[in-house]
């Protein structure tokens, strides 16, 4: 017996791939690593405010192969969310809905999150 | 009987025909409240995560005490500090949409309200009180 379809497993199965639902997607997941970055912020204001031993720590964690790889990502997931969000509050106040704009700002949103993480990489590593 | 006025071409942010057809006779509970908070903070945080993005970039290489001199003058501390609270207000609706959708089981879905919320608000706290206590050390 097939199981019934349930509202947010509709995608890939019941679905064909499209850029809006995916990047409908990515928005969400972009949004719930931003959340679990958010405890790597705190811990770096707290690391900030004591300094010592726990800002060296936290500096040498960053430093590491593992934390770059971590801010990386959450640089991705964060210029993506913020693109992506202002093009939700341009939906919110009722521009870009027909579906050639939709997609034209879908694309325009990954060029967007390209762009403006190879600048602030590139920034990191040659400024 | 009076035809209601069309709102084909309203927006909840542009009228507010829309929020008071929702708000009063229609369906919206809380979640119009929740709807309006993700969408404040989304506004505030353009700019401010924009602010705090590019302060890490300048303070990338930069050693404990630059960090704390920036983080602890005046305009950086409250910038950070609405920051923080914009961000973790803004995810805790996102978090908890995401949990509406997931958890289907009342015992969990409280459960794990409780600690994203908790856990908010002890990032919160700390956050702030480091700010705080390198503002008041100045």
């Amino acid at each position: 017996m097939m199981e019934r379809p349930i509202s947010p497993f509709m995608f890939p199965t019941w679905y064909r791939f499209q850029i809006t639902s995916a990047l409908s997607i990515l928005h969400r997941l972009a949004g719930i690593a931003l959340a679990v970055g958010s405890i790597l912020l705190a811990w770096w204001l707290v690391a900030v405010a004591s300094g010592g031993q726990l800002f060296a720590a936290t500096h040498a964690f960053i430093a590491s192969p593992i934390g770059m790889l971590l801010l990386f990502g959450w640089s991705i997931a964060f210029f993506y969310h913020l693109c992506n969000g202002v093009r939700h509050l341009a939906w919110d106040a009722g521009y870009g809905f027909e579906i050639r704009d939709a997609y034209r700002s879908g694309y325009a949103v990954l060029a967007a999150t390209a762009v403006l993480t190879v600048l602030a990489w590139l920034y990191v590593l040659l400024a | 009987m009076a035809k209601a006025p069309s709102l084909a071409n309203s927006t909840a942010l542009r009228d507010g025909a829309v929020f008071r057809r929702v708000e009063h006779l229609g369906s919206a509970r809380s979640g119009l409240w929740e709807w309006r908070l993700q969408r404040l903070t989304a506004l505030a945080l353009v700019p401010l995560t924009l602010y705090f993005a590019a302060s890490i970039l300048w303070l990338a290489k930069s050693d404990q005490g630059t960090a704390a001199a920036w983080l602890g003058s005046p305009v950086p501390a409250l910038l950070v500090i609405l920051f923080v609270l914009a961000g973790l207000a803004h995810g805790l609706v996102g978090l908890r949409s995401v949990l509406l959708d997931y958890v289907h089981t009342r015992t969990w879905l409280i459960a794990a309200q409780l600690l994203i919320r908790a856990g908010a608000i002890i990032l919160g706290g700390a956050s702030v009180l480091a700010v705080l206590k390198l503002f008041l050390a100045r």
